[in-house]
């Protein structure tokens, strides 16, 4: 390198030609999917870490299996709604626990970065769920049993709309614990207010009426979301 | 001041890590000398936003980071080298130090320059391409430093930074800590105090949670010219000024 730079001539910086050409050689291109959730959550951070932060993959996995699993083996085998109403529970555990001193190696490094570590989780939680919705459905189209359908409108649905519900006000508040909070609390609301007009607990996941407004509700959170989490065009 | 910590206290359970520290920081390299267990690692911690005080006032880059916005402004403005650093064991060097880019919420457009950057100013250049898996201590320590400079931080935090460094590097990485010095607030803990010496401004020495000296390297080897143990004028203020802490 000093040879080159004794030979180039005075206005040429040697050292800035360099991070130019290595900027471009060691550059990571992102996938497609990495690329398109990036200008959904209008934050490349956010997307790196929700699809390959490799110590969060495996439970990410994990979490859908549980979710698809237990909701299957409730709804066919017990026949228990309520178990559709405690469930999810696990789930969330499998999520939260893949975010965590733990799991993640760099979970010290995690905890000093704008993107807040609980907004991932937030949105991890969010994409478990909508994207087993998505594989409910599918299965339900094609399932003559009925089974997938119920997992998925009495169990996925509901709670795709309460975690966006979820992100949507940690989001506007800038505060996950307020989004957490929040997404509990209306879950709460929810099932005690089925409990109070229908005399059942489990009215929240069997309800039919209540199917439109959960897919109504998530999907006008996530906008809200969006929204509140848009930067400036040109940045991405 | 980049830096403005009043009273600040920090317990876990019945220990007392900090115990009511008041420290001011301007742009410079501030080095923060201690015995292990002084508590020069929670107060990084804290400084970091990690862990939030038990008590006391903390301002950072003109904010207080106990508020959800101001945290995050600081975090973007914010480099930090933990004293343990966990990595991915396979990403490569530079995917690393682009994911920490991006969680700093750093311009995706303007990444791939920083990282090239940061991944030569700790001389890795060659092996940016290499899995993390493969690397000694001390190449994975410069991956550290690197990941903590890639946003051109104004608060830089450097916790046991020259640890696992040959000397040769350590020297660069000096050199590196001066240069950040000029336009930043650096602070670097170590119980080496030959980097203080060598790259300090300023020097605060921590003992069982307190600050027991402030000032500048000279001020503390004066501390020693009478009394004190060790091989170099400032080991012998070290050992003085924490001998006349404890008596």
């Amino acid at each position: 390198m000093s040879d080159l730079r004794k030979d180039a001539p005075d206005d040429v910086d040697l050292g800035r030609v360099w991070i130019s050409v290595a900027a471009q050689v060691w550059r990571r291109q992102p996938g497609w999917l990495e690329r398109t959730t990036g200008r959904l959550l209008r934050s490349p951070g956010l997307a790196r870490a929700l699809l390959t932060t490799p110590s969060l993959l495996l439970p990410w996995l994990l979490a859908s299996v549980v979710v698809l699993a237990a909701g299957a083996a409730a709804t066919t085998d017990s026949g228990q709604p309520l178990v559709a109403l405690l469930a999810p529970a696990v789930a969330a555990a499998a999520i939260a626990y893949s975010y965590g001193p733990g799991i993640d190696p760099a979970w010290e490094l995690a905890c000093s970065m704008a993107v807040s570590d609980r907004m991932v989780l937030l949105v991890r939680a969010l994409a478990v769920f909508a994207v087993n919705a998505v594989l409910g459905l599918a299965a339900s189209a094609v399932s003559a049993s009925g089974a997938a359908a119920a997992v998925t409108f009495g169990w996925l649905i509901p709670m795709t709309a309460v975690c966006a519900f979820a992100l949507a006000v940690a989001t506007v508040a800038r505060s996950a614990n307020a989004g957490a909070a929040a997404g509990v609390a209306a879950w709460l609301i929810i099932v005690l207010s089925g409990r109070v007009a229908s005399g059942q607990f489990a009215a929240a996941v069997t309800d039919t009426v209540l199917f439109l407004p959960y897919l109504a509700i998530g999907a006008g959170c996530v906008a809200v979301a969006l929204y509140a989490t848009r930067i400036p065009r040109g940045t991405l | 001041m980049n830096v403005e910590i009043t009273d600040l206290t920090r317990r876990f359970g019945r220990n007392q890590a900090v115990a009511g520290v008041s420290l001011q920081a301007g742009p410079g390299v501030f080095g923060l000398l201690g015995p292990n267990g002084a508590g020069k690692t929670t107060l990084l911690r804290m400084m970091a936003t990690v862990i939030p005080p038990t008590t006391g006032r903390l301002r950072l880059l003109d904010r207080d980071p106990g508020a959800y916005g101001p945290r995050r402004e600081v975090r973007r403005r914010l480099g930090y080298l933990p004293q343990n650093l966990g990595y991915y064991p396979g990403f490569t060097v530079a995917e690393f130090v682009e994911y920490f880019a991006l969680l700093k919420e750093m311009p995706a457009a303007r990444v791939p320059a920083a990282v090239a950057t940061a991944v030569e100013r700790v001389d890795l250049g060659g092996m940016a391409r290499a899995k993390l898996r493969t690397l000694s201590g001390g190449m994975l320590r410069r991956v550290g430093i690197a990941q903590a400079i890639v946003n051109e931080p104004e608060l830089l935090l450097l916790d046991e930074p020259t640890a696992g460094l040959d000397p040769e590097q350590r020297v660069r990485f000096r050199a590196l800590l001066r240069e950040f010095g000029q336009r930043a607030t650096v602070v670097v803990s170590t119980h080496l105090v030959e980097d203080v010496g060598a790259a300090c401004s300023q020097v605060a020495l921590m003992d069982q949670g307190k600050v027991v000296f402030d000032g500048t390297p000279g001020e503390l080897t004066a501390r020693g010219t009478e009394q004190g143990t060790g091989d170099a004028p400032l080991e012998r203020g070290y050992t003085a000024v924490l001998a006349a802490a404890r008596a």
